[in-house]
């Protein structure tokens, strides 16, 4: 279901609909945050925005009790019982853009207003584009995948097209 | 080459000719004209009319500060502009140009009259004259006003325009390209530093475009600014942004830039937006803004013909166009005399310069009379004379405070320079203080608020190598403050023109200044008699006697006149100026199009519109969709020929005898997890909920703090820890965040997490006597029978393949499943059971129909039948409440005394006596229809509908002591007529509740 838009090169920056793979909201204590991470394979970092893989896993710092948990499609973590946390799949509720090329950067600056380049490679963050909540990953140098509730992603696709025909446009 | 262009002088390229169009005639100017330039090149002076006297009007300025050259542009269908300002519209060859406030023709305007009348329309007039007779005001005076307000036409086609937004951050934004900026930029981008440079102007330069005369560094003025612009250019860390306008300076360094992107070209590339809004966020801001030449105020200053000095210079230097053949400057500053000489180094004959200073510098003195110019030091302009362009000046000596008999001087330009005010509208825009500065009669900047530096001409300072010299101290200040510090940069500049000047108010006359058209406002005609008048009729403070001329009022917010009318206005109360204050500056600084504020938000991006994974199906459908919250919600399913009532109908039927479906997707839903979810649900709910056993659901109802319904939904346990919670569609945001509110900050030490699940999930819900036998043949792995699923039972499963949270629950009466899957599968899931559904006689049904469903069994909405004010008892929800349970959010506002007070509203429902009337959802209730009016009311209908099962129309109402009513009459007043209504319980249909088990599946 990945979608392609007509080729854009002049943009310098192409937008793709990323496939749901198995995404998971994981909640508990800052002090159990080691014990966790045991038992799925990944740690999970402390600072927000940080990230960590392993075992296929990929855990995002979102909040101090807060992470977000990538797999592989069909893939769901486990974690001891006797632990406190709330594990709950949020796999079908987002969908997942992907924003790649030179000009990545100033495409997502149509309607995030944070400081993108103070984003290091390899981090994320929670924050908005357009108005809309969003979780920002700065995959790459010129990469990020931007991830919004299921519901507003034609608004936010709408908008970001706009934005590559007009970086297209080379004004 | 036309007769006022200067052949190779100028900046602009004199080899591309560039035709436009002018009021219907093609003018030609050069590449890098603007439209006032390209006009003046061709001797044409006239480019407008004023605003309520209809005088010929030319351009004054050469910049943003225009206030008189206002024109309609246009470039096609629906790309049409009014009050462009000539003097910064570039010319190009699509560009049809148009002058505004005439007719039948510029030359010749009717609405000229008004300026014979002009004892009539003097300060104030529209509170005096339209007084009498009161009956005239609404058909007669205020229709004549509306016609008469405004300038130009506001265009009527929607706009094809793009427009652009973006987010932008910086170390230093630099704004305004001047000397005083450009040393700033400089010295900041040197260190390092991110450095945005915008200038409004399409070149970027600003007064060194002007004054080409001036070596920097041992280099022509122009030189040095390419070398400068280049060393910028190839900065990786800087951006020049010309065209571009500061237009507000808000909180915590954020500025709004518009930059204009198209206007200038003949043939812009496709998808390109024609402005773009920037939101820069800046460590440090660079305000060098410049200053703005002052007019001067004297009878006939408004002529076309008679502008500004610097905008003559800025033609002159710039675009290489004589203003006129043979000029008089009248001036209190010397700058204008340097005005002089350039224009008579070009060749304009200047007749005399006029001074009311009775001395001034030597130099300037001896310069004029070694050119055979005549130096009128000590005399003032008393009047001008021509029509549509000044043929004169007359001129008059002023000794000892009296004015002498006056001559006439032929010109055919009249160059004013009353000083220069500093620009500090951005600063103003901070609340940054200002402090008046006696000594050059102007406001400067004193307490700042933000993060930024003043530099230049924008804090009084006077001179290119004042400028560049405090330019590049506020860049080094600007690169300190982030860290990067540096010693600013020293300037040699050979040439420059220090000059002093004079605040005056109007210049002195010997005629009857009471009859003068001495304007201090040319947009809006207000003139110094205006001012005084004003103060004559009990105006104190300038922010009255600004709203009773409207002086400063106008789109240009005074840029010319603010300090003119201050000084006008403290002199007639024989006041300080600094007592008198300054009017505040707001944003925008300029104009600004609602295009550029807006940017993407348009169309189909106006505003979020959220639609289910089912949604595609129900628009194929030709579903009627109505918004709920950001959602919209299919409302009912026409078939062709069918209303509205006749389609919902035919649904409600379908779910009363056979079944039906429903996309429940937008419910709100929270995953409600952790060793203490029970004990946060109990806290928060006013049900029960530790006895609830896994596999179960319950109604939950959620209270505020002060006991009234915020939200209700179906709860269901899933496993000890772990809660599938349901909230209104609405409410889910709000809920959520409440929850999370008392989470964080009341109990802090529950071991519970809460997730939002609503679009995790698409949820089609299948309601009637057929229900599970539609349901059963896809669920795997669960019992849908009546003795293994009752009602309110909730389970994990499988259905048609899809991994599914199976809710036994009914929001119709009817027997109800709920199937909740992963929300990619949604509409999947819904056309298999559609299909199936076929050989049931199955309906889709909409909103519509799921209301009245409801309504016939007494469900509430929450938020329809409920306004905020509503408890559970007032509700009849008295059963959801635990009673036994220590506390829940809004328990102890439960016995409040006004809470158990007789009399309340409570919900009760209605019967019409006739059955055929449909209640107004609204509608007032009367307990007795002939009490005089206005009647007490004593409730009103909250929810109406003609029901099919009942066969009779039925509401629901709130209305004072209602559950102490029953069997009572009431009356409901509605247009036409009073209608009698029976007030019954809220149950209409099967109060037993048997429909709830529906049909078995037979084995």
């Amino acid at each position: 279901m990945t979608v392609h838009l007509p080729p854009l090169a002049e943009a310098g920056v192409t937008l793709t609909e990323l496939p749901p793979a198995a995404r998971f909201s994981l909640r508990l204590r800052p002090a159990n945050r080691k014990a966790a991470a045991k038992g799925l394979g990944v740690a999970l970092p402390e600072r927000v925005g940080g990230i960590a893989e392993g075992k296929g896993r990929r855990a995002l710092c979102l909040g101090p009790d807060e992470w977000q948990i990538d797999a592989a499609p069909g893939d769901t973590p486990d974690l001891p019982a006797d632990l406190p946390h709330a594990l709950v799949e949020i796999t079908d509720r987002e969908i997942t853009f992907r924003i790649e090329g030179p000009r990545a950067m100033e495409l997502l600056s149509i309607g995030i207003a944070r400081d993108l380049r103070r984003l290091v490679p390899g981090t994320g963050c929670r924050t908005a584009f357009d108005g809309i909540s969003a979780v920002l990953v700065r995959e790459g140098e010129v990469a990020f995948t931007l991830a919004v509730w299921r519901s507003f992603a034609p608004h936010v696709r709408g908008v970001l097209e706009v934005g590559l025909r007009e970086l297209a446009s080379g004004l | 080459m036309t007769a006022f262009r200067i052949p190779g002088k100028g900046r602009i390229d004199h080899a591309r000719p560039v035709r436009f169009t002018f009021d219907g005639r093609v003018v030609e100017g050069r590449a890098g004209d603007t439209v006032a330039s390209a006009l003046l090149a061709n001797g044409i002076h006239l480019m407008g009319r004023s605003f309520k006297y209809h005088r010929p009007r030319g351009a004054v300025t050469a910049g943003s500060e225009e206030p008189n050259a206002l024109i309609r542009t246009a470039r096609g269908r629906g790309r049409a502009e009014p009050n462009t300002r000539a003097t910064m519209q570039e010319i190009h060859e699509s560009l049809a140009a148009e002058s505004q406030n005439r007719w039948p023709a510029l030359a010749f305007d009717v609405g000229a009259i008004n300026d014979g009348l002009y004892m009539l329309f003097s300060a104030g007039f529209y509170y005096k004259t339209f007084m009498w007779p009161r009956s005239f005001w609404d058909r007669v005076y205020e229709p004549l006003i509306r016609r008469a307000a405004g300038l130009g036409r506001a265009p009527t086609d929607p706009d094809p325009d793009l427009y652009a937004s973006r987010n932008l951050h910086c170390d230093v934004l630099v704004v305004g390209g001047g000397p005083a900026g450009l040393a700033a930029a400089l010295a900041a981008a040197r260190t390092g530093a991110e450095v945005v440079l915008v200038d409004e102007q399409a070149e970027i330069g600003g007064t060194l475009l002007s004054e080409p005369h001036l070596v920097i560094d041992g280099q022509p003025a122009w030189d040095w600014l390419a070398a400068a612009l280049a060393e910028l250019g190839a900065m990786p860390n800087v951006r020049l942004m010309p065209r571009t306008t500061a237009i507000g300076y808000y909180h915590q360094n954020m500025v709004g830039l518009c930059q204009r992107l198209t206007d200038h070209l003949a043939d812009p590339p496709a998808d390109a937006p024609r402005e773009r809004l920037w939101r820069v966020r800046a460590g440090q801001v660079v305000l060098a803004q410049g200053a703005i030449e002052k007019p001067l105020v004297f009878d006939g200053n408004d002529r076309p013909g008679v502008m500004l000095s610097g905008a003559a210079q800025t033609f002159l230097h710039r675009f290489g166009v004589r203003v006129g053949r043979r000029a008089v400057v009248v001036t209190t500053h010397d700058s204008a005399w340097h005005t002089a000489f350039d224009l008579a180094a070009a060749g304009v004959r200047i007749a005399a310069i006029v001074d009311l200073r009775p001395g001034v510098d030597g130099a300037l003195t001896a310069r004029a009379a070694a050119l055979g110019i005549e130096g009128l030091t000590g005399h003032t302009v008393t009047d001008t004379r021509g029509r549509l362009r000044v043929s004169g000046v007359r001129v008059n000596p002023v000794a000892d405070g009296r004015v002498g008999p006056g001559r006439i001087v032929p010109c055919d330009a009249l160059l004013m320079c009353g000083g220069w005010t500093p620009s500090l509208h951005l600063f103003s825009h901070t609340r940054g203080t200002l402090a008046w500065d006696e000594a050059s009669g102007a406001f400067l900047p004193d307490r700042k608020t933000e993060a930024c530096q003043i530099a230049g001409a924008g804090r009084g300072l006077w001179g290119v190598a004042a400028a560049l010299e405090d330019g590049a101290k506020a860049g080094a200040e600007a690169a300190a403050a982030i860290g990067r510090a540096t010693a600013p940069g020293t300037f040699a500049v050979q040439g420059d023109r220090p000059g002093t000047g004079l605040v005056v108010r109007e210049l002195p006359t010997d005629a009857d200044p009471g009859r003068a058209k001495a304007f201090v406002d040319f947009q809006n005609d207000v003139t110094a008699k205006d001012i005084r008048l004003a103060v004559r009729e009990g105006m104190r403070s300038i922010e009255h006697v600004k709203r009773y001329t409207t002086t400063g009022m106008a789109t240009d917010q005074g840029k010319l006149s603010n300090i003119n009318g201050l000084m006008i206005a403290a002199d007639a109360l024989d006041r300080p100026a600094p007592e008198v204050g300054l009017t505040t500056f707001r944003p925008p600084y300029t104009p600004t199009s609602f295009g550029a504020l807006a940017g993407y938000r348009r169309d189909g991006h106006f505003e979020v519109t959220r639609k289910t994974p089912i949604d595609p199906w129900a628009e194929a459908q030709g579903a009627v969709f109505e918004p709920v919250a950001l959602w919209r919600r299919a409302r009912y399913f026409p078939r062709p020929g069918e209303d509205m009532d006749a389609a919902v109908a035919r649904e409600c039927r379908a779910v009363r005898t056979g079944v039906g479906m429903f996309d429940a997707s937008t419910l709100g839903k929270i995953e409600v997890v952790g060793p203490d979810a029970v004990t946060f649900l109990e806290r928060m709910y006013t049900n029960p909920w530790a006895k609830l056993g896994v596999g179960r659901c319950r109604y939950g109802l959620l209270l505020g703090e002060d006991g009234f319904i915020r939200d209700d939904g179906v709860i269901g346990r899933l496993a000890p820890d772990r809660f599938h919670v349901t909230t209104t569609t609405g409410g889910a945001a709000r809920v959520l965040s409440v929850m999370e509110d008392y989470l964080q900050t009341e109990w802090p030490d529950l071991d519970v997490w809460l997730t939002s699940t609503s679009e995790q999930w698409a949820v089609v819900a299948v309601q009637g006597p057929k229900a599970r036998a539609l349901l059963a043949p896809f669920v795997q792995g669960l019992d849908l029978s009546e003795a293994a699923f009752p009602h309110m039972s909730v389970a994990e499963c499988t259905v048609a393949g899809f991994p599914a949270r199976l809710f036994r629950v009914s929001f119709t009466g009817e027997l109800g499943f709920e199937v909740n899957v992963p929300a990619r599968h949604g509409r999947a899931l819904w056309e298999t059971l559609w299909q199936a559904g076929q050989a049931h006689g199955i309906a889709a049904y909409g909103t519509e129909a799921m209301h009245l469903l409801r309504a016939e069994k007494g469900f509430i909405i929450v938020g329809q039948d409920t306004d905020g004010t509503v408890t559970p008892q007032d509700a009849g929800l008295s059963w959801a409440i635990g009673k036994a349970k220590p506390d829940f959010v809004g328990k102890r506002s439960l016995v409040r005394p006004d809470i158990v007070a007789p009399g309340r509203k409570q919900l009760v429902g209605l019967l019409t006596e006739d059955p055929d009337v449909v209640l107004e959802e609204g509608a007032q209730i009367v307990a007795d229809p002939r009490q005089p009016v206005p009647m007490r009311m004593i409730g009103h209908v909250t929810s109406s509908y003609r029901s099919g099962a009942l066969g009779r129309s039925i509401a629901l109402a709130l209305v004072e002591g209602g559950h102490g009513r029953m069997g009572e009459t009431l009356h409901v007043p509605m247009p036409g007529k009073t209608h009698a209504v029976r007030v019954t319980g809220v149950t209409f249909y099967d109060p037993e509740g048997a429909r709830l088990k529906g049909e078995e599946v037979p084995a």
